[in-house]
């Protein structure tokens, strides 16, 4: 008997590039690989709107000028596979990496709008 | 490169968090409601307790609508909190002044809803909103005429037992 192996290849698309990491979107499997603090982690839709949040909420100038609070944060997300700990520093440049990331995917969403969905 | 999230959801983040921040306010007013229904009915005004029984509900039911609209267009529905909900009011007629005040309050959230949708083109959801505007019509319209209720009964003698009695006659039929 022939065996048929079938293999998609994992095609990763840039959304948003900063020194610090990247963020790539597999269409193949409609979510997102993070490539930040040293670990490449996936995340579909609900998750990453919600790493968005919990990275959003935190409140960095408070944590800065307040000398009691810890210089970590441990980023848990529900149902979600990965979990960071972050420097302040690595969550200012996550937030960035996040921001610039939504803007990209809005962007895409003006586009494929234009381009495909609309008839005039 | 594939539009994932607009695959996902109908909804933008911004419109999806104003609907849950709505489904709070309905909760709360369905509570509200509630609180008002058991000071009525604490204080011998069975009628006005139904009524705000039934308001109650009402709400509940609004509630419900805006949690099923996100779920039904791909967001996440988020079941609300709700606190600090007043249970001893100080006259028959602050019951109802705050009826009012919180039906205008929720119209007003709403109207802020749609000038969202607006301004994100989001039609569906504009379209979805219609159903709730014609609601308030009805909701403001039942508490603007319970408190005038007051001025045209009176409350010096029997006039709470005859304004209870009123309130539960109330209606909107004006389509």
């Amino acid at each position: 008997m022939e065996v048929t192996e079938v293999t998609y290849a994992t095609e990763f698309t840039e959304v948003f590039t900063t020194k610090a990491g990247a963020i790539y979107q597999c269409d193949n499997e409609s979510c997102w690989y993070i490539d930040f603090a040293g670990k490449l982690a996936r995340f579909d839709y609900r998750c990453l709107l919600k790493l968005n949040k919990a990275i959003n909420v935190i409140d960095i100038e408070k944590r800065l000028l307040d000398s009691s609070s810890p210089d970590m944060e441990i980023i848990f997300i529900c149902a979600c596979d990965d979990t960071y700990v972050l420097t302040l520093t690595q969550i200012i440049a996550f937030k960035e990496l996040l921001q610039g990331t939504f803007v990209m995917l809005e962007l895409n969403n003006i586009i494929c709008t234009r381009l495909y969905r609309t008839a005039v | 490169m594939k539009d994932i999230i607009r695959v996902q959801s109908l909804l933008s983040v911004g419109v999806e968090a104003a609907i849950n921040q709505q489904i709070k306010k309905e909760a709360q007013s369905s509570s509200i409601y509630l609180a008002m229904a058991s000071w009525c009915d604490r204080n011998g005004f069975d009628n006005s307790a139904d009524y705000f029984f039934k308001q109650s509900e009402e709400e509940r039911a609004h509630q419900l609508k805006f949690y099923k609209y996100v779920l039904d267009m791909g967001g996440t529905a988020i079941s609300p909190e709700v606190t600090n909900i007043k249970i001893e009011y100080n006259s028959f007629r602050e019951v109802f002044e705050d009826a009012l005040e919180q039906e205008v309050s929720v119209t007003e959230s709403i109207k802020a809803i749609a000038a969202r949708c607006h301004k994100e083109q989001d039609y569906v959801t504009l379209e979805f909103l219609n159903w709730f505007f014609k609601e308030q019509r009805e909701e403001e319209y039942k508490a603007r005429r319970a408190l005038e209720l007051f001025d045209v009964i009176g409350e010096a003698g029997t006039g709470r037992w005859e304004i209870d009695h009123h309130v539960s006659k109330i209606k909107y039929d004006n389509e």
